[in-house]
């Protein structure tokens, strides 16, 4: 992330500075984290809606859902329950992630600011 | 010199923030080279230990939905119970085989506790058994995150001070230069 400086002139870095970058390190890994979580999110989303579909169109009573390691026979409606259920919980839980994720962004594009404001090119904080 | 306060964190040494190059070289009595590869030895020590929590992380990280596994599963049974059914899964014998089996209403379930130890709990104590070791799961998790963060900014001082320490040397080699023509 640190490139040494091409001119060779003494830009001070003060301990607020390094707090600065310190942060900058820390966004930018959780940015990374929430990108995987959000794809994990977003699959989880999909196969659900799936699932959904694959039970409107069975004309099955009983499905065999998937509880922990076993598949249990469940009567369909109580499937659909279920579903409806994961779905939501699983929809709130992305609308969290990408919340995050904008909160996260944002505080970055501030420190960057901030951090090249001060340090021009003596620093790089751009992804390689 | 370090102006954080923290000198150590669950035995992670705290890196000492430089506040000027020339009096850390001087308390320090190392020349540049010493200092750069003291602190490239700070931070190979300080990825060894990074892979050590990350590992550990891995492993919370798998542990944590398999309690919520068993707790749905243990739930489920719960609620056939009062029904009065018997519960009808199928399960896997053998990879890709699976079988019937027949769950008739029971008022206990075993708990595999590792180490080659299973305990039959009825149903209410299983349950509080697996909330209580669902949220110690997740409070470790939390202790170490905290722990991987506290290191990371570590690993970062001792990267910058390396690149400022590098840096001071280069452009005292310039002034040297600039100054020697003239004393000839």
């Amino acid at each position: 992330m640190q490139q040494a400086g091409t001119s060779g002139s003494e830009v001070e870095v003060t301990w607020e500075d390094q707090q600065n970058i310190n942060k900058f390190g820390r966004l930018n890994n959780r940015l990374h984290e929430l990108h995987d979580e959000i794809k994990i999110a977003k699959e989880t989303c999909e196969n659900l809606e799936d699932a959904s579909n694959e039970l409107i169109l069975t004309d099955e009573e009983i499905v065999r859902f998937q509880i922990g390691e076993v598949f249990a026979h469940v009567p369909k409606e109580e499937v659909e329950s279920r579903i409806e259920n994961m779905q939501e919980v699983t929809a709130k839980n992305l609308e969290k992630l990408e919340e995050e994720k904008e909160t996260v962004v944002s505080q970055m594009a501030e420190l960057k600011k901030i951090l090249y404001g001060k340090f021009k090119d003596s620093i790089n904080l751009e992804e390689d | 010199m370090a102006a954080s306060g923290v000198t150590e964190r669950r035995g992670i040494p705290a890196a000492a923030f430089v506040e000027d190059v020339l009096s850390y070289l001087n308390e320090s009595a190392l020349d540049v080279n010493s200092a750069l590869a003291f602190l490239q030895e700070r931070l190979q020590q300080y990825r060894v230990v990074e892979m050590k929590l990350l590992a550990q992380q891995r492993d919370l990280q798998a542990k944590i939905p398999d309690i919520e596994k068993c707790l749905d599963i243990v739930a489920t049974l719960q609620a056939k119970k009062d029904s009065g059914e018997a519960l009808i899964a199928d399960f896997e014998v053998s990879e890709g085989i699976y079988s019937r089996a027949r769950i008739k209403e029971s008022d206990s379930v075993c708990l595999w506790l590792g180490a080659n130890v299973m305990l039959e709990y009825s149903c209410e104590e299983a349950t509080i058994l697996l909330k209580r070791n669902l949220e110690n799961a997740k409070a470790s998790l939390e202790v170490l995150v905290a722990d991987l963060q506290f290191l990371r900014d570590q690993v970062t001082i001792t990267q910058v001070t390396i690149a400022r320490v590098y840096n001071w040397d280069v452009h005292q080699r310039k002034l040297r230069q600039a100054a020697s023509p003239k004393e000839s």
